[in-house]
């Protein structure tokens, strides 16, 4: 069954609108041509933070999902995955690891996209990623040597489109560099009587290693409408349909292009590919440094949630994140996610047994009229004995987020 | 029953704490984020679509579920996956309000700590439990990844349906009484006996009311706010 009628095909009427309003450098969600949409990244499990009430025993949390990350440039969606495995290395390149890049366009993207066999832009999106991120050297491949010409370590990193919004390139690129900046592999020692032995150690035992990353290449995509004259960056959906042609330039903070694709469409002249790629190099470095501060403020929250608490002597409910509103950048839309710190004081006075919960989401407003995100937290509840207490929570306005973080922080003030 | 101490600190009875998002996507014709714990899935569906596959029945709707791991190639245990679900969500739907439509099911597994079946029947508006039954006979909960590797003997995920609580009601009902609920899908691993076995569907029972109510919940706030 042909799936071709599921694809959107623009209206004579659509297609006029948004090239008439090119004309007068309007978009039609009302960003300026060389702006990227929203852009927000997590990690792991960071997206839902639950709440445990446990009166009991402490669990210590660890975050086994590293190397996971979800990214969302407006309406896209794009879902990063690392793994590594120890296998023996190419013939030709006995001391270099390997990477591989694998894209899988979920039909829940697109109801054009159908499972099964890759079509031509799944490819070529893989490659223009893959060229970006191996062949400028990114990831240190000789870091990832354990034993010469025997065992090396194999990084996969998945790349799984969950919603399709246009530019998908660029998010899949960002998924990737920060699925790959949060990866850990675990630590491996040589030994044995001839040196060929090798033991992988457990997260448990030994620290995972990140990986050694030399620079995030950026991906920054345009599109060219009326004969090649009009530029915007980072299409939607919508303007994919209906643009000319484009272009992707892999871009790194140095100033260094790691890739170009222009893959046909309308010829263009080369001092707009020019222009565009000076545009894409200031580009890159705003992503970049979205992409590293995300990455430390993931880091850090792993950090402080390793730190065991002793079991409470209280035994008391004491509930005390430290919420922060983090403004992300260049926002159009001016909604504020909020996220939740464990609180450093508490670990070296109180021996509090919490573990944060918070909802990380908000109902955030979208542009479109589209369905809007409502999100409901229940904690554990016993089937049939209910000891705990069952929360559910429903996101409030963002000044509900406000009052208690206003109450707590003096409160802490006090004891300290 | 603090012998039968669990990794994370549950007792056997307790489910671990789940949340859920609806409609995160944009594209997709409706979609939720179910996550349990540390398993967290994400289900969109696209439909009814005109026309059926080959060797589908044309008289009734046809449901096509696409089951996508984390990582990896999709093997047998994905086709598996997909098998069940599509026959657990027959079950459920009305399939000749629609007839020769397909609509289609896709699921991604964003984390997975055991019990991923369970959680792609949220979408179906079931309920499911996997149970576990542990070295020393005593039956456990919504297993996670590690208990299943580890310590279970045998685990069965099983699939009931929603607890049926009609809106027009004045008096209250009580839970479950004098409403048959069968069993829509059971799926065992390993050996247990009968008698685990039917306490495994018991306790299953019991946790699927909770859940039912929190997913009516979550639906009665969500009509409320589209009103």
């Amino acid at each position: 069954m042909a799936m071709e009628h599921l694809r959107w095909r623009p209206t004579v009427n659509e297609r006029d609108f948004i090239e008439s309003a090119l004309q007068s450098d309007l978009r039609v969600d009302g960003r300026r041509s060389f702006d990227f949409r929203r852009l927000d990244i997590s990690f792991g499990r960071g997206c839902v933070f639950v709440e445990w009430v446990v009166i009991i025993d402490v669990v210590a949390v660890s975050f086994r999902e590293d190397g996971s990350s979800e990214v969302q440039l407006g309406e896209t969606r794009v879902m990063g995955y690392v793994t590594a495995q120890l296998v023996p290395p190419y013939r030709d390149r006995p001391n270099e690891g390997t990477l591989a890049i694998f894209t899988e366009f979920s039909p829940m993207a697109d109801p054009a996209f159908e499972p099964g066999r890759p079509g031509e832009s799944a490819i070529e999106l893989g490659r223009v990623i893959d060229r970006g991120l191996r062949e400028s050297r990114a990831v240190d491949m000789e870091s990832l040597c354990v034993v010469a010409g025997k065992y090396v370590w194999s990084v996969r990193v998945d790349l799984h489109i969950l919603d399709n919004g246009g530019n998908l390139i660029d998010a899949a690129n960002i998924a990737a560099l920060a699925a790959l900046s949060t990866f850990r592999r675990p630590e491996c020692t040589v030994g044995g009587e001839d040196g060929q032995q090798v033991t992988v150690h457990d997260a448990e035992v030994r620290d995972p290693i990140p990986l050694t990353i030399h620079h995030l290449p950026i991906a920054v995509t345009f599109a060219y409408f009326g004969e090649g004259n009009i530029v915007v960056v980072d299409p939607t959906y919508k303007e994919e349909a209906v643009m000319g042609g484009r272009m992707t330039a892999t871009v790194n903070s140095n100033g260094d292009v790691c890739a170009i694709q222009k893959a046909g469409g309308e010829g263009v002249m080369s001092s707009v590919i020019m222009q565009c790629l000076r545009i894409a190099s200031v580009k890159a470095a705003d992503v970049t440094s979205k992409i590293r501060t995300a990455v430390e403020k993931y880091a850090t929250e792993k950090a402080l949630k390793k730190v065991k608490r002793l079991p409470a002597s209280m035994s008391q409910k004491t509930n005390a994140p430290d919420v922060t509103m983090v403004d992300k950048g260049d926002d159009k839309l001016g909604s504020q996610s909020v996220e939740t710190l464990s609180d450093v004081q508490q670990i070296s006075k109180d021996p509090s047994v919490v573990i944060e919960a918070n909802d990380h989401e908000d109902a955030k407003p979208m542009i479109t009229e589209s369905s809007t995100e409502v999100k409901t937290t229940s904690s554990s509840g016993a089937a049939v004995e209910s000891d705990e207490a069952q929360e559910i929570r429903s996101p409030k306005s963002l000044k509900d987020a406000i009052k208690p973080k206003h109450k707590r922080k003096k409160r802490k003030d006090n004891r300290s | 029953m603090v012998e039968t101490g669990r990794a994370d600190g549950r007792n056997p009875n307790q489910l671990r704490p789940f949340s859920c998002t609806r409609n995160p996507l944009n594209r997709a014709h409706g979609s939720a984020r179910w996550s349990q714990g540390d398993t967290v899935v994400l289900a969109a569906v696209y439909g009814p679509k005109p026309g059926t596959r080959k060797g589908e029945n044309p008289e009734k709707a046809s449901i096509e579920v696409v089951w996508k791991p984390k990582t990896g190639q999709i093997g047998r245990q994905e086709k598996e996956y997909e098998m069940t679900l599509k026959r657990t969500l027959q079950n459920i739907c009305l399939l000749t309000v629609h007839p020769n439509t397909t609509t289609s099911i896709v699921l991604q597994v964003v984390d997975d700590d055991g019990s991923t079946l369970q959680l792609t029947s949220f979408v179906s508006a079931a309920v499911a439990i996997s149970c576990g039954v542990m070295e020393n006979g005593a039956v456990i909960l919504d297993t996670s990844k590690a208990e299943e590797k580890q310590q279970l003997k045998s685990f069965a995920d099983l699939v009931f349906p929603n607890s049926c609580k009609s809106v027009g009601l004045k008096e209250p009902k009580q839970k479950d009484e004098q409403i048959e609920r069968g069993l829509i899908t059971s799926i065992t691993h390993g050996v247990m006996s009968e008698d685990d076995y039917f306490n495994c569907i018991e306790r299953g029972l019991a946790a699927s009311s909770r859940i039912s109510e929190f997913m009516r919940n979550t639906m009665q706030k969500d009509a409320s706010e589209a009103a």
